[in-house]
């Protein structure tokens, strides 16, 4: 007799489990909904948003670099040859950007950065440069911005361009040369960034009408 | 002057004898010489062969005319013999010495018989020195640079203005002389450091200036245009603000401005501060009741190097108030930000144009927290409740079996 209640007595238990268990799961498959609700629909970001959410990043981070390590010299030194030429880039180019060239372009001046900025670390270390840590940082969101980039021209079948060989000091004797290159790869950079991004936001419909 | 008319008289007789001798055609002949005669004199007398520049401060010397006939001259100032300091050389040559302004004027030098000679306008000034130049970037495609001189010279000026990036050739920047500015247009703006060079010329030298700016620090937009402020109904601590582009400003997606918006109660000096990157942009927490001052400025949103714009004017506005002839309606919604903002330059949460659509989001907001509360709630009861009955069977069943041990015990084996 008890042997046939407590045969009778095992699914209670286990019904009551379940049902814990069964409430405990509503629960938690609740709770990403309730979290991820808004009232206001959030929009996905785009990887153009992405990209230039990355170079005001960069750009950012160029500032700083600057501002940390004041340089203040008018006298432009010109030891760079190779670095994206800016001179035929007007506000008026902008209104009239097209898609893949511009991407081919934007990446491969990235490409010469890097290369340029990856000099700069490499002569860095030797010297002891202060600004290490952030110029390794900033090496890091480069090579992620040229991924994201890179990947984008896949998607949109923008071409990659031919890379320039750099043409980069071969010796740089002292800590001042050290600092007066890094100054100028800097704000060479940081006008670069400036150009990218306001590149990429134009750019932005073009990609949705071509996807 | 008599010879001339001679000459004219006698040809016109020899061809027209006739005609010359009527005395209507005398009369005119007469009228003619008569009024030709003054006319030629005065073009003698204030005869000005030239112009010649002089500095001021210093001795100048003016010559009568070419002659190296070694006569006494006189010189006369303006028609009067009342001359500034000077000395006149055995050549008949003027030295004015140590000239300054009043010694400007038309020199002229007659003979002894009172024959005019030779006659000058002498114009004193300085040569030009450095000017002081700055620019103005309102926008990415243009420039406008202005200068002012460091020496005044009094004379008047030539300016050639040329403007290049790093590394570019060099290009015309277009020269206003009258407003003394110069303007390019499309520069590449994203170029480290850009060069104006100004040659200023004028009769007595040249001086060049060269100034070296970064372009994208130097950008300031102009001042927010048709800024509104106005009350929204039904609210009385909001303010709407409203405002457009600087015309200047391209319209373009490339371009991004950021606005900051700053407001007050009219005679308090604590300004609350909200940034937009949109208009209208709604202020929650205006002063029930109290006038208020607005305005807001400019700057491009990408560069942060670049300068805010000037203010805006100032604009009064009050938020809505309830008319003293109507009812008091209920606000249509509790309005946040109750208390006014006293801390001096802080700034409240960023307000979108979205404003009604916030309100109801708000309210769906407030909707799906108390279902969810409610939910969490009834789960969190039903646990306990679950536990509790779990308990309850296990007792239950610790008891029955308790009794049972004890019955089997106390049965014979």
């Amino acid at each position: 007799m008890i042997l046939t209640l407590k045969l009778l007595r095992i699914p209670l238990p286990m019904l009551l489990d379940s049902s814990s268990s069964l409430l405990f799961s509503l629960l938690l498959a609740q709770l990403p909904v309730f979290t991820s609700a808004s009232p206001v629909p959030q929009r996905r970001p785009t990887d153009m948003d992405k990209l230039s959410n990355q170079t005001k990043n960069l750009m950012k981070l160029t500032q700083e670099l600057l501002r940390e390590h004041a340089f203040d010299s008018d006298v432009e030194p010109h030891r760079f040859r190779s670095l994206p030429e800016m001179s035929n880039r007007s506000a008026n180019d902008l209104n009239n950007l097209e898609l893949k060239p511009t991407l081919s372009q934007l990446h491969a001046d990235l490409k010469l950065y890097e290369h340029h900025f990856e000099w700069l670390n490499k002569v860095s270390k030797k010297h002891h440069h202060p600004a290490l840590p952030k110029l390794v940082e900033m090496i890091r969101e480069m090579k992620s911005l040229i991924n994201l980039l890179h990947r984008q021209m896949l998607r949109v079948e923008a071409p990659r361009l031919t890379q320039a060989t750099p043409s980069l000091p071969p010796h740089l004797p002292y800590q001042f040369d050290v600092l007066q290159s890094s100054h100028e790869l800097l704000q060479h950079f940081k006008l670069f960034c400036d150009w990218a991004y306001r590149a990429f936001i134009s750019l932005k419909p073009k990609v949705s009408a071509v996807q | 002057m008599g010879f001339l008319r001679r000459v004219a008289g006698v040809s016109l007789r020899d061809r027209m004898p006739g005609l010359l001798s009527s005395p209507v055609c005398l009369t005119v002949i007469c009228f003619l010489s008569w009024s030709l005669r003054p006319s030629c004199a005065q073009i003698r007398t204030d005869e000005v062969s030239g112009v010649q520049y002089g500095r001021l401060e210093s001795n100048v010397t003016l010559t009568c005319g070419k002659s190296q006939i070694r006569i006494p001259v006189v010189w006369h100032l303006n028609h009067s013999s009342v001359l500034p300091w000077h000395k006149v050389t055995s050549d008949g040559t003027l030295v004015l010495l140590h000239v300054d302004h009043s010694a400007q004027g038309n020199y002229s030098c007659y003979d002894n018989r009172g024959l005019l000679l030779h006659s000058v306008k002498l114009r004193l000034g300085h040569p030009p020195g450095l000017l002081s130049i700055s620019c103005k970037v309102p926008n990415h495609t243009h420039v406008r640079c202005s200068w002012v001189d460091s020496v005044k010279t009094f004379l008047p000026a030539k300016y050639n203005a040329s403007f290049r990036g790093t590394g570019q050739e060099w290009r015309p920047c277009v020269v206003d002389v009258a407003r003394k500015h110069c303007d390019v247009d499309h520069p590449a703006f994203w170029q480290t450091i850009h060069t104006l060079r100004i040659s200023e010329t004028n009769a007595l030298g040249s001086e060049t200036t060269s100034v070296r700016f970064k372009l994208h620090e130097l950008l300031k937009p102009d001042p927010p245009e048709s800024v509104l402020v106005n009350e929204l109904e039904g609210y009385p601590k909001r303010l709407i603000v409203s405002w457009n582009f600087p015309s200047s400003w391209p319209l373009h997606d490339a371009f991004p401005l950021m606005f900051q918006i700053r407001y007050r109660p009219y005679g308090s000096i604590y300004w609350s501060e909200v940034y937009a990157e949109e208009s209208p942009v709604v202020i929650f927490d205006a002063l029930a009741g109290y006038l208020h001052q607005v305005q807001l400025r400019a700057r491009d949103e990408v560069n942060s190097e670049s300068q805010w714009s000037e203010w805006s004017p100032l604009l009064l506005a009050r938020p809505w108030e309830v008319s003293s002839t109507s009812e008091s309606p209920e606000p249509l919604q509790p309005d946040y930000f109750l208390t006014f903002n006293t801390k001096p330059e802080t700034s409240t949460a960023v307000t979108h144009p979205r404003d009604r659509h916030e309100d109801e989001g708000n309210l769906g907001l407030v909707i799906l927290l108390v279902l969810f509360s409610v939910v969490i709630l009834t789960t969190v009861l039903s646990l306990i409740f679950v536990v509790w009955v779990r308990q309850r069977r296990r007792d239950h069943v610790t008891k029955q079996e308790l009794t049972a041990m004890v019955k089997m015990k106390s049965m014979p084996i």
